[in-house]
């Protein structure tokens, strides 16, 4: 017998051999004593395994058995809603929080420039007061409060 | 549904509970889970041979089909139905453990040649004069002496009652190797079944 043939025979015991090969196969059998052997062995095979599938029982009692289920059936419940709706968390922070820091930056900087100017303008003031000394009058009125120079 | 009977779980039908569980009985649910519990995990641990992976994917099998209820149309029993998704969860779990690879010499030389040529044939039958549990249990015995890789197409043809197309399908493999693994796996249990034969005579 070829593998063909074997694997034919097995076809023809599982009702999935082609019709057109089925009355090779039965003139096979009919001929070859090895053959029909097979045959009987392999349909035999199949019919025991069936009618014996292995049964298999879960030690854990129906309540805790259920229990896990049920704990999954939950998280995975949870999960999904999360996943749908989301939660503010971290990125949600960082969505907001760039642009303010960056505003805030700006105003940090427009105020310094804005508190810085006036000293600046002060220490010149200063400089040109030491440097015109000499050709300058102040007169300050401390109940006015007001102070005036003369420059010449 | 008058509510007397909508709490009388264990005489409703698998169709009832299924109807009830997609409402969000959670009740009619474990009603369900006690019932084809057992049959359910007896299916994964055919596939996987590891108690705690079909314990795991049993319970994974019955989270889905709570999440898939509505996607259930009766067509095939529930159990069925059931039965279906815990063999898909073990197969994608065995094709991502890589399991379905040559994994002895053995299977390589089946896959090669076939060593199933050269069996002797099986002329007395190794199951005679057997009670049923015994017999279940040495199918199991023998079973559990199969490669995975013939295991699983010998589970899915004769416990499932998938044809070959299907299983070459499920499996992604050809029809040819379907052929040529479930007839080296049911000439390999005729023989482990006269061995164990032997085995208990001696």
């Amino acid at each position: 017998m070829s593998s063909e043939q074997m694997l034919e025979i097995m076809a023809l015991v599982d009702g999935e051999l082609a019709t057109g090969r089925q009355a090779d196969v039965q003139r096979l059998l009919a001929a070859d004593t090895e053959a029909a052997a097979l045959h009987r062995e392999l349909g035999a095979m199949r019919q025991v395994i069936r009618a014996h599938e292995p049964i298999g029982q879960v030690a854990d009692t129906r309540e805790f058995y259920w229990s896990q289920i049920q704990r999954r059936i939950e998280q995975e419940a949870r999960a999904a809603a999360h996943a749908a709706n989301p939660k503010p968390g971290l990125s949600s922070w960082l969505r907001w929080l760039v642009p303010v820091v960056g505003v805030a930056a700006v105003a940090v900087v427009v105020t310094l420039q804005q508190t810085a100017s006036p000293t600046i303008t002060e220490a010149a003031a200063v400089v040109d007061s030491s440097q015109a000394e000499a050709s300058s009058l102040t007169y300050r009125s401390d109940a006015d409060g007001v102070t005036v120079h003369w420059i010449n | 549904m008058p509510m007397s009977l909508k709490n009388d779980y264990p005489s409703a039908t698998d169709e009832q509970l299924v109807g009830w569980s997609r409402e969000g009985d959670t009740e009619a649910f474990e009603q369900l889970v006690f019932r084809h519990r057992d049959k359910i995990f007896a299916r994964a641990l055919m596939m996987m041979r590891n108690e705690e992976e079909a314990l795991d994917l049993s319970q994974e099998a019955w989270v889905k089909s709570w999440q898939r209820l509505h996607q259930f149309q009766g067509e095939s029993s529930f159990a069925t139905w059931m039965t279906r998704i815990v063999i898909n969860l073990c197969l994608d779990r065995i094709r991502r453990q890589k399991k379905m690879r040559a994994e002895s010499i053995e299977q390589m030389e089946e896959d090669l040649g076939g060593v199933e040529r050269h069996m002797p044939i099986e002329h007395a039958n190794p199951t005679e004069g057997l009670e049923n549990d015994e017999l279940r249990k040495r199918i199991d015995e023998a079973m559990g002496k199969l490669t995975e890789a013939h295991r699983t197409v010998l589970a899915l043809h004769e416990f499932q009652g998938l044809e070959y197309k299907e299983i070459a399908k499920r499996v992604g493999i050809s029809i040819g190797t379907v052929m040529s693994r479930l007839f080296y796996a049911r000439r390999r249990m005729a023989s482990l079944l006269q061995g164990l034969k032997r085995e208990r005579k001696e």
